[in-house]
Protein backbone atom coordinates (compact mmCIF):
# COMPACT_ATOMS: atom_id res chain seq x y z
CA UNK A 1 0.00 0.00 0.00
CA UNK A 2 2.80 2.32 0.01
CA UNK A 3 3.39 2.33 -3.82
CA UNK A 4 3.55 5.98 -4.68
CA UNK A 5 4.40 6.95 -1.66
CA UNK A 6 7.49 9.34 -1.54
CA UNK A 7 7.85 8.58 -4.98
CA UNK A 8 7.76 12.70 -5.41
CA UNK A 9 9.01 15.51 -3.28
CA UNK A 10 6.96 16.08 -0.59
CA UNK A 11 5.56 19.49 -1.21
CA UNK A 12 4.14 18.03 -4.69
CA UNK A 13 2.98 14.72 -3.33
CA UNK A 14 0.90 17.04 -0.91
CA UNK A 15 -0.65 18.84 -3.99
CA UNK A 16 -1.19 15.58 -6.02
CA UNK A 17 -3.07 14.53 -2.72
CA UNK A 18 -5.38 17.62 -2.34
CA UNK A 19 -5.93 17.44 -6.05
CA UNK A 20 -7.31 13.89 -5.74
CA UNK A 21 -9.33 14.55 -2.96
CA UNK A 22 -10.98 17.80 -5.02
CA UNK A 23 -11.22 15.06 -8.12
CA UNK A 24 -13.33 12.95 -5.83
CA UNK A 25 -15.37 15.83 -4.17
CA UNK A 26 -15.85 17.18 -7.52
CA UNK A 27 -17.27 14.04 -9.21
CA UNK A 28 -20.08 13.57 -6.61
CA UNK A 29 -21.49 17.18 -7.25
CA UNK A 30 -20.92 16.74 -10.53
CA UNK A 31 -23.31 13.72 -10.37
CA UNK A 32 -26.13 16.15 -8.51
CA UNK A 33 -25.42 19.32 -11.08
CA UNK A 34 -23.72 17.55 -14.04
CA UNK A 35 -25.46 14.75 -15.00
CA UNK A 36 -29.08 14.89 -12.79
CA UNK A 37 -29.01 18.89 -13.25
CA UNK A 38 -29.99 19.51 -9.42
CA UNK A 39 -28.30 22.92 -8.26
CA UNK A 40 -26.59 22.24 -4.79
CA UNK A 41 -24.19 25.11 -3.04
CA UNK A 42 -23.65 22.83 0.29
CA UNK A 43 -21.20 20.40 -1.34
CA UNK A 44 -18.79 21.58 1.33
CA UNK A 45 -21.00 21.11 4.41
CA UNK A 46 -20.89 17.11 3.30
CA UNK A 47 -17.58 17.16 3.18
CA UNK A 48 -17.25 18.55 6.33
CA UNK A 49 -19.77 16.25 7.96
CA UNK A 50 -17.53 13.33 6.32
CA UNK A 51 -14.54 14.68 7.76
CA UNK A 52 -15.48 15.36 11.37
CA UNK A 53 -17.84 11.66 11.64
CA UNK A 54 -14.58 10.15 10.17
CA UNK A 55 -11.78 12.61 11.90
CA UNK A 56 -14.26 11.15 15.33
CA UNK A 57 -14.41 7.47 14.20
CA UNK A 58 -10.61 7.68 14.38
CA UNK A 59 -9.87 9.82 17.55
CA UNK A 60 -12.53 8.16 19.58
CA UNK A 61 -13.02 4.55 18.56
CA UNK A 62 -9.43 4.08 17.09
CA UNK A 63 -10.78 2.39 13.96
CA UNK A 64 -8.87 1.42 11.68
CA UNK A 65 -8.94 4.05 8.29
CA UNK A 66 -11.20 2.14 6.18
CA UNK A 67 -14.16 2.07 8.89
CA UNK A 68 -13.34 5.97 9.40
CA UNK A 69 -13.34 6.43 5.62
CA UNK A 70 -16.94 4.29 5.63
CA UNK A 71 -17.75 6.42 8.65
CA UNK A 72 -17.85 9.79 6.78
CA UNK A 73 -19.39 8.77 3.72
CA UNK A 74 -22.31 6.99 5.44
CA UNK A 75 -22.61 10.09 7.55
CA UNK A 76 -22.45 12.59 5.16
CA UNK A 77 -24.98 10.23 2.84
CA UNK A 78 -27.67 10.36 5.52
CA UNK A 79 -27.70 13.77 6.23
CA UNK A 80 -27.92 13.58 1.94
CA UNK A 81 -30.87 11.94 2.49
CA UNK A 82 -32.53 14.10 5.24
CA UNK A 83 -32.03 17.73 2.87
CA UNK A 84 -32.72 15.63 -0.11
CA UNK A 85 -35.86 13.69 0.65
CA UNK A 86 -37.60 16.46 1.03
CA UNK A 87 -36.83 19.08 -1.21
CA UNK A 88 -36.43 17.05 -4.43
CA UNK A 89 -39.82 15.93 -4.58
CA UNK A 90 -40.82 19.84 -5.41
CA UNK A 91 -39.84 21.38 -8.70
CA UNK A 92 -37.91 24.05 -8.45
CA UNK A 93 -34.19 25.26 -6.77
CA UNK A 94 -35.46 24.23 -3.66
CA UNK A 95 -32.37 21.90 -3.37
CA UNK A 96 -30.45 25.11 -3.83
CA UNK A 97 -31.66 26.92 -1.25
CA UNK A 98 -31.65 24.43 0.77
CA UNK A 99 -28.45 23.31 0.91
CA UNK A 100 -27.42 26.58 1.13
CA UNK A 101 -28.52 27.40 4.35
CA UNK A 102 -27.75 23.79 5.57
CA UNK A 103 -23.78 24.56 4.69
CA UNK A 104 -24.08 27.78 7.00
CA UNK A 105 -26.45 25.59 9.61
CA UNK A 106 -23.59 23.09 9.74
CA UNK A 107 -20.76 25.32 9.83
CA UNK A 108 -22.51 27.53 12.89
CA UNK A 109 -23.07 23.75 14.73
CA UNK A 110 -19.98 22.81 14.62
CA UNK A 111 -18.68 26.20 15.90
CA UNK A 112 -20.72 25.75 18.75
CA UNK A 113 -19.87 21.76 19.58
CA UNK A 114 -17.47 21.29 22.24
CA UNK A 115 -16.93 17.26 20.99
CA UNK A 116 -15.65 18.64 18.17
CA UNK A 117 -13.05 21.59 18.96
CA UNK A 118 -15.83 24.09 17.92
CA UNK A 119 -13.88 27.31 16.69
CA UNK A 120 -10.48 25.72 17.76
CA UNK A 121 -11.25 23.15 15.58
CA UNK A 122 -10.72 19.10 16.24
CA UNK A 123 -6.52 18.37 16.15
CA UNK A 124 -4.41 15.41 16.37
CA UNK A 125 -6.76 13.04 13.76
CA UNK A 126 -3.83 10.59 12.49
CA UNK A 127 -1.88 11.38 8.86
CA UNK A 128 -3.68 8.21 6.68
CA UNK A 129 -4.49 9.70 3.48
CA UNK A 130 -0.99 8.98 1.28
CA UNK A 131 -1.08 9.50 -2.06
CA UNK A 132 -0.96 5.86 -2.66
CA UNK A 133 -4.60 5.51 -0.67
CA UNK A 134 -5.86 8.60 -2.22
CA UNK A 135 -5.17 7.50 -5.77
CA UNK A 136 -6.51 4.45 -5.08
CA UNK A 137 -9.58 5.90 -3.94
CA UNK A 138 -9.89 8.24 -6.80
CA UNK A 139 -9.54 5.24 -9.46
CA UNK A 140 -12.39 3.84 -7.70
CA UNK A 141 -14.41 6.75 -7.93
CA UNK A 142 -13.74 7.29 -11.08
CA UNK A 143 -14.60 3.85 -11.85
CA UNK A 144 -17.81 3.68 -10.46
CA UNK A 145 -18.77 7.20 -11.66
CA UNK A 146 -18.01 5.55 -15.42
CA UNK A 147 -20.22 2.66 -14.65
CA UNK A 148 -23.10 4.86 -13.26
CA UNK A 149 -23.26 6.72 -16.26
CA UNK A 150 -23.63 4.54 -18.49
CA UNK A 151 -25.90 2.13 -16.76
CA UNK A 152 -29.97 2.41 -16.39
CA UNK A 153 -29.63 4.48 -13.13
CA UNK A 154 -27.36 6.68 -15.54
CA UNK A 155 -29.62 7.40 -18.18
CA UNK A 156 -32.36 7.81 -15.83
CA UNK A 157 -30.52 10.78 -14.08
CA UNK A 158 -30.07 12.40 -17.67
CA UNK A 159 -32.85 12.01 -18.29
CA UNK A 160 -34.47 13.96 -16.06
CA UNK A 161 -31.50 16.78 -16.15
CA UNK A 162 -32.94 16.90 -19.92
CA UNK A 163 -36.56 16.84 -19.54
CA UNK A 164 -38.23 15.59 -16.18
CA UNK A 165 -41.78 15.51 -17.09
CA UNK A 166 -40.57 13.47 -20.10
CA UNK A 167 -38.73 11.16 -17.83
CA UNK A 168 -41.70 10.87 -15.74
CA UNK A 169 -43.64 9.71 -18.27
CA UNK A 170 -41.61 7.33 -19.27
CA UNK A 171 -41.75 5.35 -15.79
CA UNK A 172 -39.03 7.13 -14.75
CA UNK A 173 -39.87 7.77 -10.75
CA UNK A 174 -38.22 10.80 -10.86
CA UNK A 175 -38.53 11.76 -7.03
CA UNK A 176 -37.08 8.71 -5.93
CA UNK A 177 -34.19 8.59 -8.31
CA UNK A 178 -32.95 11.85 -7.40
CA UNK A 179 -33.45 11.39 -3.78
CA UNK A 180 -31.25 8.34 -4.62
CA UNK A 181 -28.84 10.17 -6.97
CA UNK A 182 -28.08 12.67 -3.95
CA UNK A 183 -27.49 10.39 -1.08
CA UNK A 184 -24.77 8.73 -3.75
CA UNK A 185 -23.29 12.27 -4.35
CA UNK A 186 -23.19 13.32 -0.95
CA UNK A 187 -21.62 9.69 0.24
CA UNK A 188 -18.70 10.46 -2.06
CA UNK A 189 -18.99 14.16 -0.75
CA UNK A 190 -18.11 12.50 2.75
CA UNK A 191 -15.25 9.88 1.60
CA UNK A 192 -13.78 13.11 0.52
CA UNK A 193 -14.13 14.93 3.71
CA UNK A 194 -12.38 11.86 5.29
CA UNK A 195 -9.97 11.93 3.50
CA UNK A 196 -9.26 15.14 3.87
CA UNK A 197 -9.12 15.15 7.65
CA UNK A 198 -6.51 12.17 7.27
CA UNK A 199 -4.56 14.73 5.16
CA UNK A 200 -4.92 17.90 7.25
CA UNK A 201 -5.16 16.55 10.40
CA UNK A 202 -6.57 19.84 11.76
CA UNK A 203 -10.78 20.69 10.91
CA UNK A 204 -11.88 23.69 11.84
CA UNK A 205 -15.66 24.84 10.63
CA UNK A 206 -14.30 27.67 8.79
CA UNK A 207 -12.96 25.50 5.95
CA UNK A 208 -16.01 24.25 5.19
CA UNK A 209 -18.12 27.50 4.36
CA UNK A 210 -19.94 28.48 1.07
CA UNK A 211 -16.90 29.26 -1.03
CA UNK A 212 -15.68 26.19 -0.73
CA UNK A 213 -18.89 24.49 -2.06
CA UNK A 214 -18.49 27.40 -5.03
CA UNK A 215 -14.67 26.34 -5.31
CA UNK A 216 -16.02 22.63 -6.10
CA UNK A 217 -18.95 24.00 -7.96
CA UNK A 218 -16.42 25.77 -10.68
CA UNK A 219 -14.84 22.69 -10.97
CA UNK A 220 -17.62 20.90 -12.76
CA UNK A 221 -18.60 24.35 -14.27
CA UNK A 222 -15.22 24.82 -15.53
CA UNK A 223 -14.75 21.24 -16.84
CA UNK A 224 -18.23 20.67 -18.34
CA UNK A 225 -21.14 20.08 -16.75
CA UNK A 226 -22.08 16.16 -16.82
CA UNK A 227 -18.55 15.21 -17.93
CA UNK A 228 -16.53 12.96 -16.07
CA UNK A 229 -12.81 13.88 -17.72
CA UNK A 230 -14.05 17.39 -17.82
CA UNK A 231 -14.72 17.82 -14.20
CA UNK A 232 -11.30 15.62 -13.50
CA UNK A 233 -9.65 18.39 -15.51
CA UNK A 234 -11.35 20.72 -13.87
CA UNK A 235 -10.28 20.01 -10.61
CA UNK A 236 -6.85 19.40 -11.08
CA UNK A 237 -6.88 23.07 -12.89
CA UNK A 238 -8.61 24.88 -10.09
CA UNK A 239 -6.88 22.97 -7.28
CA UNK A 240 -3.16 22.97 -8.76
CA UNK A 241 -2.94 26.30 -10.72
CA UNK A 242 -3.51 28.25 -7.21
CA UNK A 243 -0.75 26.21 -5.89
CA UNK A 244 1.48 26.74 -7.81
CA UNK A 245 0.90 30.32 -8.29
CA UNK A 246 0.44 31.00 -5.15
CA UNK A 247 -2.27 33.10 -5.24
CA UNK A 248 -3.20 34.77 -1.90
CA UNK A 249 -6.89 33.99 -1.55
CA UNK A 250 -7.89 37.28 -2.27
CA UNK A 251 -6.94 36.42 -5.84
CA UNK A 252 -8.08 33.61 -5.89
CA UNK A 253 -11.67 34.56 -5.88
CA UNK A 254 -11.05 36.86 -8.57
CA UNK A 255 -9.32 34.23 -10.88
CA UNK A 256 -12.33 32.70 -10.10
CA UNK A 257 -14.71 35.19 -11.07
CA UNK A 258 -12.87 35.97 -14.19
CA UNK A 259 -12.61 32.61 -15.36
CA UNK A 260 -16.72 32.08 -14.94
CA UNK A 261 -17.34 35.08 -16.95
CA UNK A 262 -14.67 34.17 -19.35
CA UNK A 263 -16.45 30.26 -19.84
CA UNK A 264 -19.77 31.84 -19.85
CA UNK A 265 -18.45 33.87 -22.76
CA UNK A 266 -16.52 31.29 -24.88
CA UNK A 267 -17.52 27.65 -23.65
CA UNK A 268 -20.71 28.05 -22.11
CA UNK A 269 -20.63 23.71 -21.89
CA UNK A 270 -17.21 23.89 -20.03
CA UNK A 271 -13.87 23.26 -21.52
CA UNK A 272 -14.79 19.05 -22.24
CA UNK A 273 -18.77 19.52 -22.15
CA UNK A 274 -20.37 17.62 -25.29
CA UNK A 275 -16.97 16.13 -26.32
CA UNK A 276 -17.61 12.20 -26.17
CA UNK A 277 -14.09 11.57 -25.07
CA UNK A 278 -13.89 8.07 -25.57
CA UNK A 279 -15.21 8.93 -29.42
CA UNK A 280 -12.65 11.71 -30.21
CA UNK A 281 -9.83 8.98 -29.22
CA UNK A 282 -11.58 6.78 -31.54
CA UNK A 283 -11.69 9.35 -34.19
CA UNK A 284 -8.15 10.44 -33.45
CA UNK A 285 -6.81 6.97 -34.35
CA UNK A 286 -9.27 6.39 -37.35
CA UNK A 287 -7.65 10.04 -38.44
CA UNK A 288 -4.81 8.18 -38.44
CA UNK A 289 -4.99 5.30 -40.33
CA UNK A 290 -6.44 7.42 -42.76
CA UNK A 291 -10.64 6.98 -41.97
CA UNK A 292 -12.80 9.55 -43.01
CA UNK A 293 -14.59 10.70 -40.13
CA UNK A 294 -16.86 13.94 -41.91
CA UNK A 295 -20.06 13.16 -40.34
CA UNK A 296 -19.30 13.38 -36.95
CA UNK A 297 -17.67 16.37 -37.34
CA UNK A 298 -20.88 18.75 -36.89
CA UNK A 299 -20.93 17.29 -33.27
CA UNK A 300 -18.03 18.37 -31.64
CA UNK A 301 -18.90 21.83 -32.91
CA UNK A 302 -21.98 21.81 -30.29
CA UNK A 303 -19.87 22.02 -26.98
CA UNK A 304 -18.45 25.40 -28.08
CA UNK A 305 -21.62 27.40 -29.29
CA UNK B 1 -64.70 -3.63 -22.02
CA UNK B 2 -62.62 -0.70 -23.12
CA UNK B 3 -59.33 -0.58 -22.70
CA UNK B 4 -59.36 3.35 -22.00
CA UNK B 5 -61.96 4.58 -20.31
CA UNK B 6 -62.80 8.51 -19.42
CA UNK B 7 -65.73 8.57 -16.94
CA UNK B 8 -67.19 12.12 -16.62
CA UNK B 9 -63.90 13.02 -16.71
CA UNK B 10 -63.20 17.24 -15.54
CA UNK B 11 -60.55 19.47 -15.14
CA UNK B 12 -60.54 23.21 -13.71
CA UNK B 13 -58.20 25.35 -14.24
CA UNK B 14 -59.08 28.37 -12.23
CA UNK B 15 -62.17 29.45 -14.05
CA UNK B 16 -61.26 27.41 -16.80
CA UNK B 17 -63.16 24.25 -17.07
CA UNK B 18 -60.40 22.83 -19.70
CA UNK B 19 -61.95 19.52 -19.67
CA UNK B 20 -66.06 19.37 -18.70
CA UNK B 21 -67.39 15.86 -17.89
CA UNK B 22 -65.81 13.91 -20.71
CA UNK B 23 -67.31 10.55 -21.03
CA UNK B 24 -65.39 8.96 -23.80
CA UNK B 25 -64.14 5.08 -24.28
CA UNK B 26 -61.30 3.88 -26.32
CA UNK B 27 -61.60 0.14 -27.31
CA UNK B 28 -59.01 -2.65 -27.56
CA UNK B 29 -57.15 -2.97 -31.19
CA UNK B 30 -58.75 0.42 -32.63
CA UNK B 31 -57.18 3.51 -33.48
CA UNK B 32 -59.04 6.29 -32.12
CA UNK B 33 -58.58 10.15 -33.07
CA UNK B 34 -59.72 12.45 -30.22
CA UNK B 35 -59.92 15.92 -32.07
CA UNK B 36 -61.43 19.53 -31.76
CA UNK B 37 -60.72 23.32 -32.52
CA UNK B 38 -57.41 25.38 -30.62
CA UNK B 39 -57.52 25.09 -27.01
CA UNK B 40 -61.04 22.68 -27.26
CA UNK B 41 -58.63 20.05 -24.22
CA UNK B 42 -57.18 17.49 -26.48
CA UNK B 43 -54.12 17.28 -24.81
CA UNK B 44 -55.18 18.25 -21.60
CA UNK B 45 -57.09 15.05 -21.80
CA UNK B 46 -54.10 13.21 -22.86
CA UNK B 47 -52.65 14.62 -19.64
CA UNK B 48 -55.10 13.66 -17.45
CA UNK B 49 -55.27 9.77 -18.72
CA UNK B 50 -51.07 9.92 -17.96
CA UNK B 51 -50.91 11.16 -14.58
CA UNK B 52 -49.60 14.73 -15.77
CA UNK B 53 -52.31 16.29 -14.46
CA UNK B 54 -54.92 14.50 -11.52
CA UNK B 55 -58.66 15.40 -12.77
CA UNK B 56 -60.74 17.61 -10.79
CA UNK B 57 -63.50 15.32 -10.92
CA UNK B 58 -64.37 12.45 -12.75
CA UNK B 59 -61.66 9.26 -13.21
CA UNK B 60 -59.56 7.79 -15.82
CA UNK B 61 -60.06 4.16 -16.03
CA UNK B 62 -57.36 1.87 -17.56
CA UNK B 63 -58.37 -1.82 -18.16
CA UNK B 64 -61.36 -1.40 -15.62
CA UNK B 65 -58.33 0.16 -12.98
CA UNK B 66 -58.85 3.77 -11.80
CA UNK B 67 -55.61 5.45 -12.63
CA UNK B 68 -56.54 9.06 -12.42
CA UNK B 69 -54.81 10.86 -10.21
CA UNK B 70 -51.60 7.96 -10.05
CA UNK B 71 -48.09 8.83 -10.73
CA UNK B 72 -46.82 9.14 -14.88
CA UNK B 73 -44.17 6.66 -14.52
CA UNK B 74 -46.48 3.94 -12.52
CA UNK B 75 -49.28 4.53 -15.77
CA UNK B 76 -46.21 3.88 -18.22
CA UNK B 77 -45.03 0.97 -16.03
CA UNK B 78 -49.29 0.27 -16.61
CA UNK B 79 -48.60 -0.23 -20.70
CA UNK B 80 -49.99 3.13 -21.68
CA UNK B 81 -47.33 5.54 -23.51
CA UNK B 82 -47.60 8.72 -25.07
CA UNK B 83 -45.35 11.05 -26.98
CA UNK B 84 -46.01 15.16 -26.71
CA UNK B 85 -47.55 17.67 -29.19
CA UNK B 86 -44.37 20.01 -28.28
CA UNK B 87 -41.63 17.62 -28.83
CA UNK B 88 -39.79 16.62 -25.53
CA UNK B 89 -37.13 14.87 -26.35
CA UNK B 90 -33.63 14.48 -24.35
CA UNK B 91 -31.94 16.50 -26.75
CA UNK B 92 -28.97 16.38 -25.61
CA UNK B 93 -28.98 12.80 -26.01
CA UNK B 94 -28.23 10.35 -28.54
CA UNK B 95 -30.99 8.67 -30.54
CA UNK B 96 -30.54 5.66 -29.11
CA UNK B 97 -29.76 6.77 -25.53
CA UNK B 98 -33.64 8.27 -25.90
CA UNK B 99 -35.03 5.06 -26.68
CA UNK B 100 -33.43 3.62 -24.20
CA UNK B 101 -34.36 5.38 -21.35
CA UNK B 102 -37.59 4.53 -23.05
CA UNK B 103 -37.25 0.71 -21.66
CA UNK B 104 -37.12 2.00 -18.34
CA UNK B 105 -40.07 0.64 -16.96
CA UNK B 106 -39.45 -2.80 -18.62
CA UNK B 107 -36.06 -3.17 -16.86
CA UNK B 108 -34.74 -3.45 -13.50
CA UNK B 109 -31.03 -2.95 -12.50
CA UNK B 110 -30.04 0.22 -10.04
CA UNK B 111 -27.23 1.76 -8.51
CA UNK B 112 -25.47 -1.62 -7.65
CA UNK B 113 -26.20 -2.65 -10.65
CA UNK B 114 -24.82 -0.10 -12.22
CA UNK B 115 -21.67 -0.17 -9.93
CA UNK B 116 -21.34 -4.26 -9.65
CA UNK B 117 -22.73 -5.14 -13.51
CA UNK B 118 -23.28 -9.04 -12.94
CA UNK B 119 -23.92 -10.99 -15.83
CA UNK B 120 -27.78 -10.69 -15.29
CA UNK B 121 -27.49 -7.10 -15.64
CA UNK B 122 -25.12 -7.02 -18.53
CA UNK B 123 -27.71 -9.27 -20.08
CA UNK B 124 -30.54 -7.05 -18.91
CA UNK B 125 -28.46 -4.14 -21.01
CA UNK B 126 -27.40 -5.83 -24.02
CA UNK B 127 -31.51 -6.37 -24.25
CA UNK B 128 -32.29 -2.87 -23.60
CA UNK B 129 -29.84 -2.28 -26.28
CA UNK B 130 -31.90 -4.92 -28.88
CA UNK B 131 -34.93 -3.53 -27.59
CA UNK B 132 -34.00 -0.23 -28.56
CA UNK B 133 -32.57 -0.95 -32.36
CA UNK B 134 -36.12 -2.91 -33.15
CA UNK B 135 -37.94 0.20 -31.78
CA UNK B 136 -35.63 2.66 -33.78
CA UNK B 137 -36.01 0.00 -36.78
CA UNK B 138 -39.35 0.53 -36.77
CA UNK B 139 -40.06 3.96 -37.23
CA UNK B 140 -36.61 4.17 -39.63
CA UNK B 141 -34.24 5.79 -37.51
CA UNK B 142 -31.88 2.81 -36.54
CA UNK B 143 -29.04 4.69 -39.17
CA UNK B 144 -29.46 7.98 -37.22
CA UNK B 145 -29.10 6.10 -33.58
CA UNK B 146 -25.40 8.13 -32.70
CA UNK B 147 -27.18 11.64 -33.20
CA UNK B 148 -27.99 13.74 -31.27
CA UNK B 149 -31.61 14.07 -30.66
CA UNK B 150 -31.68 17.59 -30.90
CA UNK B 151 -29.55 17.36 -34.52
CA UNK B 152 -32.54 15.34 -35.95
CA UNK B 153 -35.04 16.92 -38.77
CA UNK B 154 -38.42 18.15 -37.08
CA UNK B 155 -40.56 15.05 -38.85
CA UNK B 156 -37.65 12.60 -37.46
CA UNK B 157 -37.88 13.89 -34.19
CA UNK B 158 -42.09 13.59 -34.21
CA UNK B 159 -41.36 9.30 -35.16
CA UNK B 160 -38.32 9.36 -32.22
CA UNK B 161 -40.64 10.16 -30.15
CA UNK B 162 -43.10 7.21 -31.27
CA UNK B 163 -39.67 4.67 -30.88
CA UNK B 164 -38.86 5.79 -27.82
CA UNK B 165 -42.73 5.61 -26.59
CA UNK B 166 -42.36 2.05 -28.40
CA UNK B 167 -39.61 1.09 -26.38
CA UNK B 168 -42.03 0.72 -23.30
CA UNK B 169 -43.87 -1.86 -25.10
CA UNK B 170 -47.60 -0.10 -24.33
CA UNK B 171 -50.46 -1.95 -24.83
CA UNK B 172 -51.90 1.78 -25.74
CA UNK B 173 -50.50 4.27 -27.38
CA UNK B 174 -51.46 8.36 -27.13
CA UNK B 175 -49.80 10.10 -29.69
CA UNK B 176 -50.66 13.97 -29.15
CA UNK B 177 -50.56 15.43 -33.12
CA UNK B 178 -47.81 12.89 -34.49
CA UNK B 179 -47.78 14.48 -38.35
CA UNK B 180 -48.00 18.45 -37.34
CA UNK B 181 -45.06 19.75 -38.77
CA UNK B 182 -44.89 17.06 -41.29
CA UNK B 183 -44.77 17.25 -44.84
CA UNK B 184 -46.68 15.21 -47.21
CA UNK B 185 -44.55 12.39 -48.25
CA UNK B 186 -43.43 11.84 -44.06
CA UNK B 187 -47.45 11.66 -43.04
CA UNK B 188 -47.82 9.43 -45.73
CA UNK B 189 -44.79 7.44 -43.91
CA UNK B 190 -46.36 7.52 -40.98
CA UNK B 191 -49.51 6.65 -41.62
CA UNK B 192 -47.93 3.28 -42.54
CA UNK B 193 -45.78 3.44 -39.69
CA UNK B 194 -48.92 3.68 -37.58
CA UNK B 195 -51.05 0.88 -39.06
CA UNK B 196 -48.03 -1.25 -38.56
CA UNK B 197 -48.09 -0.62 -34.72
CA UNK B 198 -51.86 -1.25 -34.88
CA UNK B 199 -50.66 -4.69 -36.42
CA UNK B 200 -48.66 -5.35 -33.65
CA UNK B 201 -51.70 -5.52 -31.56
CA UNK B 202 -51.51 -1.67 -29.71
CA UNK B 203 -53.89 0.48 -29.34
CA UNK B 204 -53.89 3.59 -30.50
CA UNK B 205 -55.29 6.68 -29.29
CA UNK B 206 -54.54 10.59 -31.10
CA UNK B 207 -55.02 14.01 -31.74
CA UNK B 208 -54.43 15.37 -35.00
CA UNK B 209 -55.75 18.70 -36.66
CA UNK B 210 -55.31 17.44 -40.27
CA UNK B 211 -58.28 15.87 -41.06
CA UNK B 212 -57.35 13.84 -43.79
CA UNK B 213 -54.99 12.50 -41.68
CA UNK B 214 -57.35 11.77 -39.23
CA UNK B 215 -60.58 10.37 -41.00
CA UNK B 216 -58.29 8.17 -43.29
CA UNK B 217 -56.60 6.48 -40.26
CA UNK B 218 -59.13 6.18 -37.52
CA UNK B 219 -62.10 3.62 -36.83
CA UNK B 220 -63.88 6.03 -33.90
CA UNK B 221 -63.37 10.16 -33.86
CA UNK B 222 -64.49 12.13 -31.03
CA UNK B 223 -64.64 15.63 -31.11
CA UNK B 224 -64.03 18.29 -28.18
CA UNK B 225 -65.01 21.43 -28.12
CA UNK B 226 -64.45 24.22 -25.09
CA UNK B 227 -63.57 20.96 -23.13
CA UNK B 228 -67.04 19.55 -24.05
CA UNK B 229 -67.24 16.40 -26.03
CA UNK B 230 -69.76 17.32 -28.67
CA UNK B 231 -69.65 14.24 -31.00
CA UNK B 232 -68.19 10.37 -31.32
CA UNK B 233 -68.52 8.18 -33.73
CA UNK B 234 -67.06 6.80 -37.16
CA UNK B 235 -65.07 9.54 -39.37
CA UNK B 236 -68.23 9.11 -41.72
CA UNK B 237 -70.82 9.93 -38.84
CA UNK B 238 -68.58 12.96 -37.39
CA UNK B 239 -67.96 14.30 -40.82
CA UNK B 240 -71.44 15.15 -41.41
CA UNK B 241 -72.07 15.75 -37.79
CA UNK B 242 -73.75 19.75 -37.83
CA UNK B 243 -72.31 20.43 -34.12
CA UNK B 244 -68.82 19.94 -35.48
CA UNK B 245 -69.05 21.49 -38.68
CA UNK B 246 -70.34 24.66 -36.54
CA UNK B 247 -67.72 24.18 -34.20
CA UNK B 248 -64.99 23.95 -36.98
CA UNK B 249 -66.60 26.87 -39.31
CA UNK B 250 -67.17 28.83 -36.19
CA UNK B 251 -62.83 28.91 -34.95
CA UNK B 252 -60.96 27.92 -37.79
CA UNK B 253 -62.00 28.63 -41.07
CA UNK B 254 -62.76 32.39 -41.24
N1 LIG C 1 -51.71 23.91 -16.79
C1 LIG C 1 -52.66 24.74 -17.28
N2 LIG C 1 -53.03 25.83 -16.57
C2 LIG C 1 -53.99 26.66 -17.03
N3 LIG C 1 -54.64 26.48 -18.19
C3 LIG C 1 -54.32 25.42 -18.95
C4 LIG C 1 -53.31 24.48 -18.53
N4 LIG C 1 -53.19 23.52 -19.47
C5 LIG C 1 -54.08 23.83 -20.43
N5 LIG C 1 -54.76 24.96 -20.12
C6 LIG C 1 -55.82 25.58 -20.91
O1 LIG C 1 -56.77 24.59 -21.20
C7 LIG C 1 -57.29 24.77 -22.50
C8 LIG C 1 -57.12 23.50 -23.29
O2 LIG C 1 -55.75 23.35 -23.65
P1 LIG C 1 -55.21 22.11 -24.46
O3 LIG C 1 -53.74 22.28 -24.57
O4 LIG C 1 -55.71 20.88 -23.87
O5 LIG C 1 -55.88 22.35 -25.89
P2 LIG C 1 -55.73 21.46 -27.18
O6 LIG C 1 -57.08 20.97 -27.51
O7 LIG C 1 -54.67 20.48 -27.04
O8 LIG C 1 -55.32 22.59 -28.23
P3 LIG C 1 -54.26 22.52 -29.44
O9 LIG C 1 -54.98 21.94 -30.57
O10 LIG C 1 -53.93 23.96 -29.65
O11 LIG C 1 -53.12 21.72 -28.99
C9 LIG C 1 -56.58 25.96 -23.10
O12 LIG C 1 -57.40 27.08 -22.95
C10 LIG C 1 -55.34 26.08 -22.27
O13 LIG C 1 -54.91 27.40 -22.20
MG1 LIG D 1 -52.85 20.14 -27.83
Amino acid sequence: MTLLNGLLPPYIESIAITVGIYIIMALGLNLITGVTGQLSLGHAAYMSIGAYASAIVSLQLGMPFIFALLAGGIAAGIFGLIIGYPTLRLTGDYLAIATLGFGEIVKSLLFNMPIVGGAMGLAGIPYKSTLTVTFILVVIVIWMMLRVERSRFGRALLAIREDDIAAECYGINTSLYKVKMFVLGTFIAGIGGALWAHKIMVLQPRDFGFMKSIEILNMVVLGGLGSIPGTVLGAIVLTSIPEVLRFSSDYRMLLYGALLVIMMRFRPNGLLGGVDVTKLVKKSIKSITGSNFTNKEKKKVKGGD
Amino acid sequence: MALLELNKLTIQFGGLIAVNKVDLKVEKGQISALIGPNGAGKSTAFNLATGIYSPTSGKVLYKGQDISGKAPYYINGLGIARTFQNIRLFKELTVLDNVKIGCHSRSKAGIFGAITRLSAIKKEEREIEEKAYQALKLMGLEKKYDEFADNLSYGEQRCLEIARAMASEPELLLLDEPAAGMNLQEKGVLVEKINKIREMGLTIFLVEHDMKFVMGLSDRVAVLDYGVKIADGTPEEVQVNADVIAAYLGKEVV
